[in-house]
């Protein structure tokens, strides 16, 4: 409720906030943008005013398919709208709830800069990429570098790609799903307003695609921590899946060395229509220096299904956000997530499935082990069951492995129940490994240091099994018993 | 006599393997070292109501100098190096001298002075009113951190117990079938037995086996208890039936060997059929050499293995100690045909 508030509150104080369409329709160039967010600046924090024109900077620059003139049209609504958010968006402190736990300074302390979107993306460097048999396509800094996949991949209607590609029946479709979005952060914002492209993955009506369409993200260019510079890239990716279809999405973060100091900033929307299914996997594995503040952002229509998977170990400062918002009766949201700190970092997940329609199930399981004695986890899985989400089924399940002094955790499950006849139930355990298992190991002649090993994996395993597909599954599995 | 006897075994295992005899004894470590499975050890049987308190099995690095010699001239033949055996020839595995205990949290004692001794191919069956300290008498064996020994000893294959870390102990031969095993959710039973395994197989020096070619050796062992290979795919215990726990611990014990096995209640949730399995699985798996010692509240168990000697526990003591008819007399009367 707290952070719902503080959402709300900010908007209200917007003076503009009823003019928005108008705006918006009022801009069309980037130009356009710039001026009005140098008129406003009175009104804000002048470190995100400087960091959202360098944002702007940075893509005028660019001759692509990002200039004004080429520019697509929903991708310029995302960036007024946020361009606007921008302008009232403080940077976050430890003062407000949805940072109370997460320390984002080390970022607003670096010398941003939004990478160039001019330089010739080089994919040789994923040399080293094992070969998947799914079709998989890899987003250097936010651009798609290396399609590999063919028109032979996908069946017929199924669209992957930029935006700016999509055949023109398919534009307009895309575009009224785009841009609806009011209870992001300031991260949301900055992704919209530093997105340099929109990659879109289209299902038609009824279609099952068979294999799960595979997307790695690299960032290209890192900084160094002496000096500071932090380049920040914004992937941003929107999937809509019709009425009926069905497909699984992987999300594979990947740091291309342990110690590359950079920020990346993704969102993805999910639109999933009536009767559609959605399986997402998410493995963030990004370098321990690095900061990776995720968004993604689902909408369920009647009797949909979302699953998510995700396994994060990667960063300094790791958090994703997770919204699910129901619009229709009858849906299926499943959230299995593990995150995991051996280093000195954070990883924050902080969820929220918004529930406004009958008979919707929810279920919730959310693990984290903390083995650093500087290493912190943070959870915060909000579900609301609003007036006419009646016979709701939610329910939601925490626990974490504490395996070091001072090791921290901080976990706050939260149900904001109205609706009257409804099933929740939330649960949180934090703990260090049980006893009687690792008697149980020793007394079959088990050393204790191979049996804490083996629980340690354990404990994530219940979620690296549930990823649909094999590949990730061992990838996640080798990595996570890498790490330990 | 029987201190004394001890004090030779140890007397001669040093004039044998150290050439050079000091007042110092050497670490226990270096007998083990030499002989790890047969250490040697005399005539120490003895009635357990009236065995004497023997501390001193403990640790009997008091040695003088003079015994050594004395020793050696003690002993008339090499023979007696090997094994050492009581008047009619048996070997002890396990001696347990008044083994006391409490519970760590509360300080409470269950054992009040438990003394048995198990030799080499022998069945010994444990029972007793709930609360006796039976099972605590199990946990106590092979290590379980919830108890606390606080007095007497327990030497397995002439090793001291009381040293040695829990997987030590396993290592060395000792096995517990749990009354009530864990669940280990994401941990495989193919995994765990492969572990286990490995663990035994680094002991000895041999090779370890991967999953594959464990895997075949797995499969034999597992028509042992009657199941199926789905078995090993599934998470050690989680979801499992009572009798599906009993059977995984007899799949253990199969697979790892053991030269005592502890069966703590094996017989306690099953149905006949279930019960005939782990029965003929256990009555398989004994030899010459291996032991057994079941803890039990059913004579029916012993119908199907039959017990060497049955000790009746009680208030943490074994108060009796007799063949099989001391079992059918408390089927029929009770556990006060006995205390009474």
């Amino acid at each position: 409720m707290a952070s719902a508030a503080t959402v709300l509150g900010r908007l209200s104080l917007i003076p503009n906030l009823s003019s928005k369409p108008k705006l918006k329709s009022n801009r069309r160039t980037t130009s356009s943008t710039t001026v009005s967010v140098r008129a406003q600046a009175s009104f804000s924090d002048p470190f995100v005013l400087q960091l959202a024109e360098s944002l702007e900077d940075s893509l005028s620059a660019s001759p692509s398919s990002s200039s004004s003139s080429t520019l697509s049209l929903p991708l310029q609504r995302i960036r007024d709208s946020s361009a606007e958010t921008l302008l009232s968006t403080p940077w976050p402190s430890r003062k407000d709830e949805p940072f109370r736990f997460t320390d984002t300074s080390f970022i607003r302390y670096s010398q941003i800069e939004p990478v160039s979107t001019q330089q010739q993306r080089n994919s040789s460097i994923l040399d080293n990429l094992t070969e998947t048999q799914f079709p998989n396509a890899v987003i250097i800094d936010g651009f798609v570098s290396n399609l590999t996949i063919g028109p032979s991949d996908l069946p017929d209607g199924v669209y992957f790609g930029s935006f700016s590609g999509l055949p023109d029946d398919l534009t307009n479709r895309v575009s009224e799903f785009i841009g609806n979005f009011d209870s992001g952060d300031l991260f949301w914002s900055i992704n919209g307003m530093g997105a340099p492209d929109l990659i879109v993955i289209y299902v038609p009506e009824g279609c099952k695609v068979e294999n799960s369409i595979h997307l790695r993200y690299f960032s290209g260019e890192t900084g160094d921590r002496e000096s500071k510079r932090l380049p920040v890239s914004n992937p941003r990716v929107f999937v809509l899946v019709e009425e009926g279809g069905e497909i699984g999405i992987v999300e594979e973060f990947v740091g291309k060395d342990e110690e590359g100091f950079y920020w990346t900033n993704p969102v993805l929307e999910v639109v999933v229509q009536k009767n559609a299914k959605v399986k997402h996997s998410y493995l963030q594995r990004e370098s321990m220096a690095s900061a990776h503040i995720k968004w993604t952002f689902v909408r369920q229509e009647a009797e949909s299904e979302y699953e998510l998977v995700e396994v994060s170990t990667g960063g300094k400062l790791g958090r994703h956000n997770v919204h699910v918002q129901q619009l229709g009766p009858d849906t299926l949201t499943e959230l299995t997530t593990f995150h995991m700190c051996v280093n000195e970092q954070t990883l924050d997940l902080h969820s929220r499935i918004v529930l406004d329609h009958p008979r919707g199930s929810s279920r919730q399981l959310h693990k984290c082990i903390v083995a650093h004695s500087s290493g912190q986890a943070v959870f915060d899985g909000n579900v609301r069951v609003n007036k006419y989400a009646q016979q709701t089924n939610a329910g939601q399940l925490t626990r974490s492995l504490l395996l070091k002094p001072r090791a921290t955790v901080n976990i706050k499950p939260n149900l904001q129940i109205i609706a009257d006849d409804v099933k929740c139930s939330h649960g949180a355990a934090i703990s260090d490994l049980e006893e009687d298992q690792l008697f149980y190991f020793q007394a079959r002649g088990i050393d204790l240091e191979t049996a804490r090993r083996a629980l340690i994996s354990s404990f994530g395993s219940e979620v690296i099994e549930k990823f649909p597909n094999r590949v990730i599954r061992d990838q996640a599995r080798n990595h996570v018993k890498g790490l330990l | 006599m029987a201190g004394a006897n001890l004090q030779l075994r140890h007397a001669y295992s040093i004039a044998q393997f150290v050439p050079t005899v000091s007042s110092s004894p050497p670490p226990q470590r270096v007998r083990f070292g030499i002989s790890p499975s047969r250490v040697l050890f005399c005539n120490l049987r003895a009635d357990s109501a009236v065995a004497p308190i023997l501390r001193t099995t403990r640790r009997s690095e008091t040695i003088a100098a003079s015994s050594v010699s004395s020793a050696v001239d003690a002993s008339p033949s090499s023979d007696s190096l090997e094994k050492s055996r009581d008047d009619v020839g048996r070997i002890p595995l396990l001696e347990v001298r008044d083994l006391r205990a409490v519970i760590v949290e509360s300080r409470q004692e269950i054992l009040k002075g438990v003394n048995l001794v198990v030799y080499e191919g022998e069945v010994h069956a444990v029972m007793g009113k709930n609360g006796s300290g039976k099972s605590t008498f199990s946990k106590v064996l092979v290590g379980h951190p919830d108890y606390e020994v606080t007095g007497g000893s327990i030497v397995f294959k002439g090793q001291n117990l009381l040293d040695m870390e829990p997987e030590e102990r396993s290592l060395a031969g000792l096995f517990m079938s749990f009354q009530s095993p864990v669940e280990i959710p994401g941990v495989s039973n193919m995994d765990f037995l492969n572990m286990a395994f490995n663990a035994r197989k680094r002991k000895l020096g041999e090779p370890e086996l991967d999953p594959i070619q464990f895997y075949s050796h797995l499969v034999s062992k597992l028509e042992v208890v009657n199941m199926k290979t789905d078995f090993l795919n599934r998470n050690v215990n989680e979801g499992f039936s009572g009798g599906e726990r009993k059977r995984n611990e007899i799949l253990q014990l199969a697979v790892l060997g053991a030269e005592l096995a502890i069966l703590d209640e094996i017989d306690s949730g099953l149905d006949v059929d279930a019960l005939q399995d782990v029965a003929k699985a256990v009555n398989g798996l004994l030899t010459p050499k291996n032991s057994v010692l079941m803890i039990t509240h059913y004579q029916r168990l012993l119908d199907y293995i039959k017990p060497t000697l049955i000790h009746i526990m009680e208030n943490g003591r074994i108060i009796k100690t007799g063949d099989n008819s001391l079992a059918k007399l408390l089927e029929k009367e009770g556990y006060k045909a006995i205390s009474g």
